[in-house]
């Protein structure tokens, strides 16, 4: 399901002496069966962009499209003493209209947001991850299924169904409150750095479940700031910087344009830094082939042959 | 949030600038003012329109707008109706000139009395309006410490009090950038907190306080530890890391309000009748 953005610009507090320009001119397409990563230090707008995935923000100007669910508040103009101005007014009013069937498209998109373990509200584990399929609509057998698949993919099993949220551990109410997402069975998800505060084990657990769940079908966005992260799972990568798009490409040439990451303060991963430096010193390896150490041990071996 | 009267905006006008203490001890007055017997209603109504004028006029210079106030104050307007009915059917005093409305009988005294006390309101909420919208919270706790000082003289913890609203004011923009991320994360799950039927509007508004009480109680604990560790004593002498400082307009401005104050009240005491001097003489409201 691609979702298209055009000319997206957005800004906090209009007209107030706190104005921010959080977004400026983003054009970008996440194709269908995308793992894309949003890279950019806090406060580049990568939050701010997600939000507009699924209508939670209305852009200050700009167009989405997600999979034909159209938010579109682009620029009205109008004669003022001849000249060409944008109608504040008009825009204020398309920003203000509501928007229609608003739970399709929040099905569509579903957001992991930072912390998620925050939205756990209910009683017990698998009521709280029915909540969401609930809300849409499904029926009291779909939802049950959903949300034991749900957490069967988390690696939440059944002794948990009944136990309450609030007594579990910290990755473990982490992985139920993306269980409580993934059960809505998005056609995207987004994730908003979600491996932040789990230890290093969990971390690879909740980044091979979502690599699961992309192979099953369902686009990716991650935001994150970890690189070694983006060099193995990701297939694109967005650079943000001041609410502008600075960079995209494949992390492999993300990771090669040395000029760009010293300019824009990112860190290439160990690996494939070493990788690189092997390189450079006449190892023929296939730098595209690069993920993580087993497959750079594999690649030298290869050289070596 | 929609609520945004009277919320903090951070412009630089003189108004601004103004000392709190100054702009507390204004807000007092105006209040005084407007709530004081100048005799008869016409008398009120000049005194409580100049008020007006004065208020728009200060509105206008400290940038907060005075319009907005009405728009979003829907909830108003029920109760002004409210006080309508009721001052209809249980009239104050039943004399004077009355019509009628079907078998109603309405004193024109009743919808005298009624337009007084949303002029009264109206003026009230824009004088906070202005103190509130200029003020940051921090300043006006130290407002109104300053203000309560007397009440150290008899032994009363006037700095606890302090630090108590302090905090609390310190922790409302958390707490809604709180429930404003729990709000958006529930969403995200199909929530809708506007549209649908009572019962799951109650469901839903459930799912925002749940996870903001366990989150307010994890922040509070927290808040705890960290006085303690940095060795917060509730009884210890305070200092302070701001001083506010008294300037020549903060003095400029207290005599100005010194000389409303007097007026006021030299007016009031004295039941001074504008209208008799001039020799005009109006029918009895």
């Amino acid at each position: 399901m691609p979702i298209k953005i055009e000319y997206l610009y957005h800004i906090y507090d209009e007209g107030l002496p706190s104005q921010q320009v959080a977004l400026q001119d983003i054009n970008f397409i996440f194709e269908d069966h995308c793992f894309t990563a949003l890279i950019g230090q806090t406060g580049s707008g990568k939050s701010t962009l997600i939000q507009h995935l699924n209508g939670l923000l209305i852009p200050t100007s700009g167009k989405i499209d997600i999979n034909s669910y159209l938010i579109d508040i682009s620029l009205v103009y109008k004669e003022k003493k001849g000249q060409k101005i944008i109608d504040q007014k008009a825009m204020k009013k398309k920003r203000k209209a509501k928007l229609k069937d608003i739970k399709t498209l929040r099905k569509k998109v579903g957001i992991v947001f930072q912390f998620p373990e925050y939205q756990l509200f209910e009683d017990t584990v698998i009521k709280d991850v029915s909540y969401g399929p609930k809300n849409f609509g499904l029926s009291d057998d779909e939802v049950l299924e959903a949300s034991k698949h749900a957490l069967d993919l988390v690696g939440i099993d059944k002794s948990y169904y009944d136990r309450t949220p609030f007594a579990l551990s910290g990755g473990e109410k982490r992985r139920v409150a993306i269980a409580g997402i993934i059960a809505m069975k998005p056609d995207v998800l987004v994730l908003d750095e979600p491996t932040v505060g789990l230890d290093a084990n969990g971390e690879e657990k909740l980044l091979n479940l979502i690599e699961n769940i992309h192979k099953s079908g369902t686009s990716i966005i991650l935001a994150t700031h970890n690189m070694d992260v983006v060099l193995k799972y990701c297939q694109q990568a967005i650079v943000l910087d001041k609410g502008k798009i600075v960079k995209q490409s494949t992390p492999l040439e993300l990771f090669q344009d040395q000029e760009f990451l010293t300019h824009s303060s990112l860190v290439p991963p160990k690996v494939f830094s070493f990788a690189l430096k092997l390189k450079a010193h006449g190892l023929d390896i296939d730098l595209s082939k690069i993920k993580d150490v087993d497959s750079l041990a594999s690649e030298i071996m290869k050289a070596k042959r | 949030m929609t609520l945004t009267i009277g919320k903090f905006t951070p412009f630089n006008t003189i108004i601004h600038r103004l000392d709190a203490r100054v702009k507390l001890i204004g807000l007092i007055i105006f209040l005084v003012a407007t709530f004081l017997n100048y005799g008869n209603g016409y008398m009120n109504l000049v005194i409580n329109g100049g008020i007006l004028v004065i208020i728009i006029f200060l509105s206008i210079i400290s940038k907060t707008s005075f319009l907005k106030l009405f728009k979003s104050l829907k909830a108003m307007w029920m109760m002004i109706l409210l006080l309508l009915i009721l001052n209809i059917f249980l009239p104050s005093s039943s004399t004077g000139d009355f019509f009628f409305i079907g078998e109603v009988k309405i004193y024109y005294r009743t919808i005298i009395n009624v337009s007084f006390i949303l002029l009264r309101l109206i003026i009230v909420l824009g004088e906070t309006n202005i103190f509130t919208s200029t003020t940051k919270p921090m300043d006006m706790t130290y407002a109104l410490e300053w203000l309560f000082t007397p009440l150290k003289w008899i032994k009363v913890p006037i700095h606890k009090f302090s630090m108590t609203i302090s905090l609390a004011l310190r922790f409302i923009p958390t707490l809604a950038e709180e429930s404003e991320r729990i709000m958006k994360a529930q969403a995200s799950r199909g929530v809708d907190y506007k549209q649908g039927k009572f019962k799951d509007k109650i469901k839903a508004i459930i799912s925002l306080i749940i996870p903001l009480f366990i989150s307010s109680l994890t922040t509070s604990s927290e808040l705890t530890d960290a006085m303690e560790a940095r060795g917060y004593n509730p009884d210890g002498k305070r200092s302070r890391y701001k001083l506010q400082k008294w300037s020549l307009k903060d003095t400029i401005g207290t005599l100005i309000l010194a000389i409303i104050l007097t007026a006021m009240i030299i007016l009031a005491v004295y039941q001074f009748d504008l209208f008799a001097h001039l020799g005009v003489s109006l029918p009895k409201l």
